[in-house]
């Protein structure tokens, strides 16, 4: 709607204009006096229009919107005006560009300035308070709408109040909330409307890698692994041919180039069948995004965000084409500079003049707006008054439920599909078993081959965080978070029954054993500890095979397999010297040896150690075993220390016996607690239960039931009070004894009593009330009689005092004279209501009618 | 109390009570029986009760040198003597005697429970050394003073304290005024120490016992302080210039000098010696600092090689400890194995294959040990060549600065000369003060003298110069010999430990198979 008289108007107005725009080629600005704005714009009022698409999309009563959603402020409208004569000037030098998305009608079809669709708020949500929390919630909160057609920016842009209400919206909505959100929490934050790839505008992942599969980067190794130390030795020299160490090198780089051109050429060609097919509007395909630039919350970086994904961008990204204009909540800028080449080669420099065309003179970057300051200050008469600053937004406050904070998705699930990857998530307890994230792994790029799938759980009672399943080894990893009582850290497994390959890591810390692993495969088992007073680290015990079930003739039960083998190992205990420090002991159950090696002592390369052979009447308690030196070998490592003394062998041994019995005993135990732990998980796979924390009240179940609970119970008990106080029948119904039911002449009795003694508390209160008036009549005659005999002596303070009292008793009078008119009046009305009442009491109305 | 032992008749500890002794407390059983095959030796045994026996004296106990624990309750004993060996006791037990005076105990450092209870002591002494003591019975003792108490507050591990029984606890604020001064005791005469009894007891002797703590803190404070001086002056020792940073030189250049006194007196003369004193202090401070930063370079390189060799030798250690756990395994099979098998032709093979195998071993150890010693003494060399050429260097800048200081003296001397020689001829024209001491005036009588006494000055100055570099010198450089002598020494020891090791383990190794195909 071009209103040339505008142009003209402008020209008029141009003495007024503060501006210091003063290029040739520029586009000029207007300032202009609002209340002639308000005349030329009185003609061209807009009439809302309703938008029935959305009414009937989503409900939302558009009706119930503030006034500031209907009509344009003054402010506001001088904004249109400002943006109209932009907008038509910028059309006509630049014929060639795209017209710019400025004042687009919002939901109730009124145009409205972007810069004022803005409205920075920040919100008690702690993740709201950093941009990847807020990019990540308006990502996955709302669901994207396309743009109809790509290439051009949409018609509207509705408030970002609506678009959290709906949860829908087109990239222009997300950036704008996104933004707002953003420049809330101190960003220094744009919305960009420009040109993006098809895989940005349209949401597109799937040929991308997923975010959750791409491996952290690794820290750089130590650099200084260790500078080449002084005198390190020198490695012993080498005595083999160098010339068949080379010829030897020569072979291996040959077929490592072979291997390499090999795997590099299947690259390609699967690169070459990745590749997406060619976008006849590449190039053309609007996009809305977000520019964060530097400076504010310690940013060290311009970056942009992509709403749709939540993902952060370098500037120079080739995924983004080109820039129209940017805005923030408090100008407009237009892109002057070449965007032939993507955004790579742009720069950011707001208050550069040449390169970004901003629409209203003022607070244009943050730099320019320090410099500008400084000028008003010398001369502010000149520049303070004219200054047109960007309207109040018209949008009402954004909020953010707790309940959406928490369920996030649209519907509480959203699924993304990524490169060979599907991601879905869930909000917590949306899913019985807790889960909230599932991300399935596909070996090929049609996602039909599952490779792994990984899911996370929250909240779930048995502690479970994370479970993996390898699809081809059937492997499945579970990860529990501390808190279960047998201290369960990982799990991984193929089958739940017992016996059978697994490993169980624990936290360590919270068992009273220091059990730290348990890994076991069919026939062994081996155990490590972390932190034990008495040092062991390691256990491994071998199991033998069954005995003959034939010869036995018992059926053995499970757990109750032969111990072949079990081996000890302990650290070094530093209080005892080392060569009576034990490191390792294995009893050889089967063979009936006992094998104790001890620890290494300062450089030495050979432990001490004894082996004993196990007496064989050892089960024979009556008998002692006899005991002589051949039972035991043993080695010194010292040659001059002194043999061992038998006592001190003979006691060894004996201590060791009891030591086997023990340790088959805890090999028991450990049997047995896997078991206990297999079921356990068992039970708690296939009954599922979660668990709310205390402090969440909308959904800790119990405590919201509680809650209401207790809130119940004081409403009725109050309401029992006032039932109790108002049961005006009960002292006439105890005079009967509070039967059950009443007998007719009973019940003509009791109403007969309950009316009589209104009768008689009505006339009751109306003689007081008339006492009281007759009273205060006396009274002021009396002192009106004192007053006219002794009119002539009083002082005055006594005349005041007596017309003070005169007022004051007249105005009592009148009181109480009013009130007993009124008892009068209401006298007859109550006693009528009672009678009334008293029909309708169900417990006499069946004796009185 | 002990008046029912004074009558029956006394035994000595003797050898048969000994023996009687060490035979009923010891094990039972089988393992009795072969203790008393193998025979007992006195010296491993950890305990010894010897109660109710009516000793009168501690004798005999020498040979009981690992000994923990020791009864001696009950008994007539009057001293406490012939405990001097038992350097391992952990609990004495002396009650129910009749000891008078705490003594003979200061040699007992392992001492952790003492038990004097029922005895005659009235005070508390003689164990400054016994630091370890834990718990200290004295019940029943004529101990009167409640001062005896302070004496305790040196055992900072002290936590429980029996003093029931003896005079000292008639007195009013006996409780309160043990608990102010230890207050880390926690039983009292059997009791508790509950902390209402601690506050009042803090409430009451609060002033004495913060002047008292006060007064240890100072103490202690002092006592670090002067911990601190010595080692900065081990620290300067170490570096060879210990009393270089400041006119100490100076000072005992002209302290054993007397001409220079009389000198002195000479108009001129003292701001010459102020110039001179300025001079050379800031020389001395040149070559101290150099000792410090060579000091530092020097430990800092010793380190760097011992790191190095020591990580060497453990690397290797590793290795060679592998290889053999690796061979001890199979040879335990091995064993087993051989055991088992009865067809000698398969035996003999077998027994082959093994002694193969025990060569190869030792050859392998042998090699690796080789490898190390060459290793080391590669950087051996190379370290002893370094730290030469470190001392070199150090000794070349301080020989300069030496010079220098040197060259001042000389320089000095002239200056000094001048002026006798000026002032000579100011005495001898008769132009001089008055003021002059006598024994002063005496040097202007000729010119020799003053010559004489100049020079005689300068002699000393430069000797003791001299002699402070001498003393540098020899110094560092017989601390480099000490230190090179001992990284051979040791490397040689351990090479022999490690080789004496591997023979050690091959020998038994074969025996044991020997002993098994015979």
């Amino acid at each position: 709607m071009e209103v040339p008289s505008e142009i003209e108007l402008s020209e008029d107005v141009a003495g007024q204009e503060e501006k210091a725009n003063e290029e040739e080629d520029g586009l000029e600005q207007l300032q202009r006096d609002p209340q002639e704005v308000e005349d030329t714009l009185r003609d061209t009022q807009i009439t809302p229009e309703v938008l029935n698409m959305l009414r009937q999309d989503h409900h939302v009563d558009l009706s119930q919107c503030p006034d500031s959603y209907k009509e344009n402020s003054k402010q506001e409208k001088l904004l249109l005006a400002i943006a109209e004569n932009f907008r038509s000037q910028y059309a006509h030098l630049y014929p060639d560009r795209k017209p710019l998305l400025m004042c687009p009608r919002n939901e109730c079809g009124v145009q409205k300035f972007v810069s004022t669709t803005l409205r920075p708020t920040l919100l008690s949500h702690p993740e709201l308070y950093s941009w990847e929390g807020c990019a990540s919630f308006v990502s996955e909160f709302l669901s994207m709408k396309p743009l109809e057609p790509p290439f051009d920016p949409p018609r509207h842009l509705f408030s970002p109040a609506l678009v959290l209400q709906t949860q829908r919206g087109t990239c222009f909505d997300f950036s704008t909330l996104l933004c707002s959100l953003l420049l809330g929490a101190g960003y220094d934050a744009y919305c960009v409307s420009g040109y993006a790839v098809k895989d940005i505008c349209l949401l597109n992942q799937s040929r991308q890698e997923c975010p959750l599969l791409v491996p952290p980067e690794k820290r750089k190794t130590e650099e200084q692994k260790q500078e080449m130390r002084k005198y390190s030795v020198k490695p012993p020299r080498d005595l083999r041919s160098s010339f068949k160490q080379q010829q030897e090198a020569r072979r291996q780089a040959e077929t490592e180039a072979a291997v390499h051109k090999e795997r590099q050429e299947a690259e390609r060609e699967q690169e070459e069948r990745e590749r997406p097919p060619p976008d006849s509007l590449l190039g053309l395909r609007v996009h809305c995004w977000v520019l964060v630039l530097c400076g504010k919350r310690k940013v060290p970086e311009n970056f942009f965000i992509d709403p749709l994904t939540g993902k952060s961008y370098a500037t120079t990204n080739e995924n983004f084409l080109g820039i129209e204009s940017v805005w923030n909540h408090q100008n407009y800028w237009v892109n002057m500079q070449d965007c032939r080449f993507g955004c790579a080669k742009m720069t950011y420099d707001l208050g550069d003049a040449e390169k970004w065309e901003y629409l209203l003179f003022g607070p244009t970057s943050q730099s320019q707006q320090l410099i500008r300051e400084q000028q008003d200050i010398e001369n502010e008469d000149e520049t303070d008054e004219a200054l047109f600053e960007m309207p109040q937004s018209w949008v009402s406050p954004i909020y953010i439920s707790q309940e959406d904070m928490e369920s996030r998705c649209p519907g509480g699930t959203k699924v993304t599909q990524y490169r060979k990857a599907k991601l879905e998530k869930f909000a917590p307890y949306l899913l019985k078993d807790g889960l909230v994230t599932r991300l399935s792994v596909y070996d090929d790029l049609d996602c039909t081959q599952l490779k792994t799938v990984k899911e996370w759980y929250k909240n779930r009672h048995d502690h479970l965080e994370e479970k993996e399943l390898e699809k081809t080894s059937n492997v499945t990893v579970e990860h529990f978070s501390p808190g279960r009582n047998d201290a369960l850290k990982r799990h991984r497994y193929t089958t739940l029954i017992p016996e059978n390959e697994r490993q169980m890591d624990f936290y360590s810390t919270a068992r009273v054993d220091g059990l730290a692993s348990r890994v076991e495969t069919p026939f062994e088992m081996t155990e490590t500890f972390e932190d034990r007073p008495d040092f062991l680290c390691y256990r491994h015990v071998i199991f033998g095979k069954w005995p003959d079930v034939s010869k036995g003739g018992m059926v053995p039960d499970q757990g109750q397999r032969p111990l072949q083998k079990v081996v000890e190992r302990f650290h070094r205990d530093k209080s005892k010297p080392a060569s009576k420090d034990v490191a390792e002991r294995s009893f050889l159950v089967s063979e009936g040896w006992i094998e104790v090696t001890y620890h290494l002592e300062d450089d030495r390369i050979i432990p001490g150690w004894h082996i004993f052979v196990k007496p064989q009447d050892s089960r024979n308690s009556l008998n002692q075993p006899t005991f002589n030196s051949e039972m035991v070998s043993s080695f010194q490592v010292d040659p001059f220390a002194k043999p061992y003394k038998e006592l001190f062998l003979y006691e060894m041994l004996m201590s060791l016996m009891k030591e086997e019995e023990n340790v088959i005993l805890r090999t028991r135990e450990s049997e047995h607690e896997i078991k206990a732990i297999l079921t356990l998980r068992e039970q708690e796979n296939s009954n599922t239960e979660l668990h709310t924390s205390i402090y969440n009240t909308t959904k800790h179940e119990k405590a919201r039931t509680l809650w209401r609970e207790q809130e119940r119970k004081a409403k009725e008990e109050h309401q029992g009070l006032k039932e109790k106080e108002r049961d005006y029948l009960a002292p006439y119904l105890s005079k009967h004894g509070n039967p059950e039911s009443l007998t007719q002449q009973a019940a003509i009795q009791i109403r007969a009593d309950c009316l009589a003694d209104l009768k008689q508390h009505l006339t009751r209160h109306a003689n007081v009330i008339q006492a009281r008036y007759e009273k205060e009549t006396q009274q002021l005659q009396m002192k009106q009689q004192w007053f006219q005999k002794n009119q002539l002596h009083i002082t005055k303070e006594e005349e005041t005092e007596y017309l003070a009292y005169c007022s004051g008793a007249m105005l009592r009078i009148r009181v109480l004279k009013q009130r007993l008119n009124r008892h009068k009046e209401e006298a007859s009305q109550r006693y009528q209501a009672l009678d009334e009442k008293l029909r309708r009491d169900p417990r006499l109305a069946n004796h009185l009618w | 109390m002990s008046s029912q032992y004074e009558t029956a008749t006394v035994s000595v500890i003797d050898e048969e009570m000994l023996q009687k002794a060490v035979e009923e407390q010891g094990p039972k059983g089988q393992a009795g029986r072969i203790a008393k095959e193998e025979g007992v030796q006195y010296n491993e045994l950890l305990q010894l009760r010897l109660d109710y026996r009516n000793i009168p004296r501690i004798d005999h106990l020498w040979q009981f040198t690992s000994l923990t624990k020791l009864q001696l309750d009950n008994n007539v004993i009057e001293k406490i003597e012939g405990l001097e060996c038992l350097t391992n006791l952990i609990w004495l037990d002396l009650s129910f005697n009749n000891i008078e005076v705490i003594e003979g105990l200061n040699k007992l450092l392992k001492l952790e429970d003492l038990s004097l209870s029922n005895n005659r002591i009235s005070i508390i002494e003689n164990m400054d050394t016994l630091r370890n003591l834990q718990i200290l019975s004295l019940g029943n003792n004529l101990i009167d003073k409640l001062d005896n108490v302070i004496y305790l507050r040196k055992f900072s591990n002290l936590r429980t304290l029996n003093l029931a029984g003896n005079p000292v606890c008639d007195e009013e604020n006996y409780k309160l005024f043990v608990t102010a001064h230890l207050p880390d005791l926690v039983y009292l005469d059997f009791r508790l120490l509950n902390e209402q009894t601690r506050e009042m007891a803090y409430a009451k002797y609060q002033y004495a016992v913060e002047e008292m703590r006060h007064n240890e803190s100072q103490e202690q404070k002092a006592v670090e302080e002067e911990q601190r001086k010595e080692a900065e002056l081990q620290l300067h020792k170490d570096a060879f210039v210990e009393f270089l940073n400041g006119p100490h030189l100076f000072d005992s250049m002209f302290a054993d000098d007397a001409e220079a006194a009389k000198l002195a007196y000479i108009p001129g003369v003292a701001t010459l010696l102020e110039y001179y004193q300025s001079q050379l202090v800031e020389l001395c401070m040149q070559v101290f600092e150099a000792g410090l930063t060579q000091h530092g370079r020097r430990a800092a390189e010793v380190q760097c090689f011992q790191d190095c060799s020591r990580e060497a030798v453990s690397d290797n250690q590793q290795r060679a400890a592998q290889r053999a756990a690796e061979f001890e395994r199979s040879r335990r099979e091995m064993m087993a194995e051989i055991q088992q098998t009865t067809d000698s032709k398969f035996l003999k093979s077998q027994i082959n294959q093994y002694m193969d195998e025990i060569n190869t071993l030792y050859e392998s150890l042998m090699t690796m040990e080789l490898q190390l010693v060459d290793q080391l003494e590669e950087i051996i060399k190379e370290f002893e060549r370094n730290i030469s050429d470190m001392v070199g260097e150090f000794i070349e800048v301080v020989q300069g600065i030496f010079a220098q200081c040197r060259d001042l003296e000389n320089h000095h001397h002239e200056k000094i000369l001048e002026i006798a020689v000026a002032t000579l001829e100011r005495v001898a024209k008769n132009e001089l003060d008055d003021d002059m001491p006598d024994d002063v005036r005496m040097l202007f009588v000729d010119k020799d003298t003053v010559i004489n006494a100049v020079s005689a000055s300068h002699d000393t100055h430069l000797g003791k110069i001299d002699n402070r570099e001498d003393e540098l010198v020899t110094r560092i450089n017989s601390w480099m010999s000490a230190l090179l002598n001992s990284i051979h020494e040791e490397e040689v020891k351990r090479n022999r430990k490690r080789i004496a090791e591997i023979d050690h383990y091959i020998s038994y190794v074969k025996e044991q198979l020997n002993d098994l195909s015979l």
